[in-house]
């Protein structure tokens, strides 16, 4: 598998000018995303996130390092003909039609007229807007204009897609378009790129993933390799666990799950003896069971921040 | 293929678009009214002047006007579409498809240029009809006088756009109505530096700066060809060629220096 993205030791300080105040948005950032997969890029907010893809369409040049798109460097005309790119918010010239904006950009592209047409067609169809095509931007709702943002990224049928946030304003059936859309392109063999905080998504759709936080990779690998990460056992027993037993080494989480039942949470390693010591205290063990990491918990472990309620980490 | 200004394909997407905009814009749309209105409100002034002299203030004070409404559009529209594209970020879609930012500049000028010669065009048809009106006739030269006018438009467009490629919009309107006042006063420059009185013969300082001015702006004198419409000297279409020439020179140098700064620049 080759890759359609390499970053290396990517990095972006912004200057604020005539003071003398830097910012280190990016901090030496590395990694590939391969052909055909799709890829998640996740971190909280200010994680460096947007300003990583502004680099990789060439909004924003990199301090050092170095980043690859298609094999090339990231910005060039050749490069961004086979690249659909979804802004983070959207913003569009709200004096035009869907039907209207498409075409500006369809001219770009270079597309003749007629296929401009089809495919304008066809995308607004796509993305639900069929029956909105003669309306003006300015009348859209933040969903349509994600809506529409979406098939001004796939105006040049690209082989690469990057989306900035592409859930955001969507409501719950427009995000299950979207995720079945992504799937779609993947099907199509077209390579997805896609920047979120909402784990759901990235759960159910990527390959593989990184974890972004204050500009640092601090994970990268399919979710199969995050979530195996720092393994652990999960062990139920009647009764409360006398206090003799709560400091044990490697013993992670203990909770009540119901009446005269406790959880705990026992990193591998520890967890024979661990086992040992509580049928000593004659403790009956209900059950046994191997338990990963989700991808909250690690999400939330790598943002350094208290839990989260809900799946959706941050607004 | 590829133009001086990049691809003209690409170009002309944006041109077209920059003309709808201003087409769909109300703000455009009521300064154009407004402007045919002062055009035609040359012939109250004209009113005021002495019999013998009607003529030559209708002519004169509608040149102005229109000379005046044209740098207005070029000052404002200029400033206003580049800094828009930034502060409501519509740049992040336009500039991450396959395009050059240095095209992007070019299409936003040729896309004023339109509406700036539309806007001649309505402005002159109401000098045209005052004129006929108060029985004024009608010269060739009051055509070339007015494609002057519009080729001043355009230079001052370009040096909008050059501004607004760095600066907030205030300063980029402040600066190129600087190089405006400045432009127009060349001449004078000109007649002071040759002169052996006055602070400029004894000051170098201020010699240095009036030079550098001389040197470093374009002389729209070059553009402003009133005082010959009425005293009736010929303007010649080779004239308006040269002066084309020298107005073209000047808009690449604007565009190239924009399309330097503007290719270099973050969209954070």
């Amino acid at each position: 598998m080759d890759d359609v993205i390499a970053v290396e030791g990517l990095r972006k300080v912004f200057r604020t000018p005539f003071r003398r105040r830097r910012v280190e948005a990016v901090k030496g950032v590395t990694f590939q995303v391969r052909r055909g997969e799709i890829f998640g890029f996740l971190g909280p907010n200010g994680a460096g996130k947007t300003t990583t893809l502004k680099m990789l369409v060439g909004l924003i040049r990199p301090t050092s390092g170095r980043a690859r798109v298609l094999g090339g460097d990231p910005g060039t005309l050749e490069v961004m003909a086979r690249v659909g790119f979804l802004p983070e918010q959207p913003y569009f010239y709200d004096y035009l039609t869907p039907g209207e904006l498409l075409d500006v950009f369809g001219q770009v592209f270079g597309l003749p007229r007629a296929l401009r047409r089809q495919r304008i067609d066809s995308l607004l169809d796509l993305v639900g807007l069929g029956d909105a095509k003669g309306r003006v931007l300015r009348k859209f709702s933040k969903g349509m204009l994600q809506r529409v943002g979406i098939a001004q990224a796939l105006l040049n049928d690209p082989e690469l897609v990057l989306l900035d946030e592409p859930m955001s304003g969507l409501d719950p059936v427009g995000r299950k378009e979207i995720i079945d859309l992504m799937a779609r392109l993947k099907d199509q063999g077209k390579t997805v790129f896609f920047s979120s905080h909402i784990l759901a998504d990235i759960e159910r759709l990527c390959d593989r993933v990184v974890i972004l936080h204050k500009g640092e990779v601090k994970h990268a690998g399919t979710l199969k390799e995050l979530l195996t990460q720092g393994e652990r056992k999960e062990i139920l027993v009647a009764g409360e666990l006398p206090d003799g037993l709560s400091g044990r080494p490697g013993l992670l989480a203990t909770d009540r799950v119901g009446p005269g039942v406790t959880r705990l949470a026992v990193e591998s390693a520890a967890a024979d003896a661990m086992l040992r010591a509580l049928l000593d205290a004659r403790l009956e063990v209900l059950q046994v069971a191997d338990r990963g990491i989700t991808l909250e918990e690690l999400f939330v472990k790598t943002a350094g921040s208290g839990p989260v309620g809900a799946r959706e980490v941050a607004g | 293929m590829k133009g001086l200004f990049g691809s003209p394909r690409r170009v002309a997407a944006i041109a077209r678009n920059t003309f709808i905009e201003a087409g769909r814009n109300r703000a455009f749309i009521g300064l154009g009214i407004a402007a045919i209105g002062l055009v035609a409100s040359s012939m109250a002034v004209s009113g005021l002047a002495i019999a013998d002299q009607m003529a030559r203030v209708l002519v004169d004070f509608g040149l102005f006007a229109i000379s005046l409404l044209e740098v207005v559009i070029a000052v404002t529209m200029g400033v206003i579409l580049v800094f828009k594209e930034i502060d409501r970020k519509t740049f992040y879609v336009v500039l991450t498809k396959p395009i050059r930012r240095s095209e992007v500049l070019a299409g936003k000028f040729f896309g004023l240029a339109a509406i700036l010669a539309i806007a001649l065009v309505l402005m002159a048809a109401a000098w045209v009809g005052s004129l006929l009106l108060r029985d004024v006739p009608l010269r060739h030269d009051m055509v070339q006088a007015l494609v002057l006018t519009w080729m001043q438009a355009l230079l001052i467009t370009s040096v909008a756009l050059f501004f607004s490629s760095f600066a907030s919009p205030v300063l980029s309107g402040v600066f190129t109505l600087g190089v405006y006042l400045a432009g127009t006063s060349i001449y004078v420059l000109e007649d002071l530096l040759a002169g052996r009185k006055g602070m400029l013969a004894t000051n170098e300082a201020a010699r240095a700066v009036a030079k550098a001015a001389v040197v470093g702006l374009p002389d729209l004198s070059v553009f402003n060809l009133g005082k010959e419409l009425i005293l009736g000297i010929p303007i010649g279409w080779d004239y308006v060629a040269a002066a084309g020439a020298y107005c073209a020179g000047w808009i690449v140098l604007f565009w190239a220096l924009a399309a330097l700064i503007f290719e270099r620049r973050d969209f954070a």
